[in-house]
């Protein structure tokens, strides 16, 4: 359970940033090269690679190169810790939804 | 980061009465939930230091007392924000809605809050977060449209 909260504080981490949110939304589409990412975010490659420093390393995108050219980044979603984030927002919407309805039996008892 | 957890409830209590006991009596109507806990050897007894800055503590049947997070907003009636954890934030709002209170809780990922001070001073960029709640919203449509 630790071990997941761990990982869901990275993947909110990760996802606080408006750019390294709009990369995920790209990715959702399909797949992209990191001159492509670049460009259609706008930034400039060193800050590029810095955010996609920081989603590989939650996990959330997987890089990998074609066969015909070691060089060339390709960037692609891994769906996993999207997966675990929502199971977390389910979970924690569970867990308030229980808490509310007995803080309102007990305010009406006690009221 | 706004990945959002929002759930209300209304209730036969003025908003001041019901913020007195949603913070005082916490320990009496919070119930223990295995999938969730704030320490790792919960459940303990919850309560809140009823002050601006004050902490948010789980005590141990050992007497062990955990910091769960900082009171950041304390608006008696109104508000309440504390920290939950390294990255996420409560906020409870409590309002007038006929003769009754509805209370919100929003549970999110504080990271999300583009300025450190919006906490404290209201939502001046509520439009900024609304338009990320709802982008959150969309993904997770996505999501389960399609599987993870």
């Amino acid at each position: 359970m630790s071990q997941r909260v761990a990982g869901i504080d990275r993947t909110l981490a990760a996802l606080a940033d408006p750019h390294r949110r709009h990369v995920v939304e790209l990715l959702r589409e399909r797949p992209h090269r990191a001159g492509e990412l670049a460009q259609r975010t706008g930034l400039a490659l060193p800050a590029m690679s810095r955010h996609m420093r920081q989603l590989r390393e939650c996990g959330l995108v997987v890089e990998s190169h074609p066969k015909f050219d070691a060089r060339v980044r390709i960037y692609a979603l891994d769906p996993k810790p999207m997966a675990e984030l929502k199971r977390w927002l389910e979970e924690t919407e569970a867990l308030w939804s229980t808490q509310l309805a007995a803080f309102k039996r007990h305010a009406e008892r006690v009221s | 980061m706004t990945p959002q957890v929002l759930v209300s409830v209304r209730l036969k209590a003025s908003p001041a009465r019901a913020f007195e006991i949603f913070t005082r009596d916490v320990a009496l109507w919070w119930t223990p939930n295995a999938l969730f806990r704030f320490t790792p050897r919960s459940p303990g007894t919850l309560a809140f230091e009823p002050h601006e800055g004050g902490r948010f503590t789980e005590t141990l049947a050992n007497g062990t007392v955990f910091e769960i997070g900082r009171i950041r907003v304390w608006e008696p009636g109104e508000r309440l924000v504390f920290g939950s954890g390294q990255e996420t934030e409560v906020e409870v709002t409590f309002e007038t809605v006929g003769a009754e209170t509805r209370v919100t809780v929003v549970h999110r990922g504080w990271d999300s809050v583009p300025d450190e001070h919006v906490a404290r001073h209201g939502f001046p960029n509520a439009i900024f977060l609304r338009r990320h709640g709802e982008w959150w919203q969309v993904l997770l449509a996505r999501l389960r449209e399609h599987g993870p």
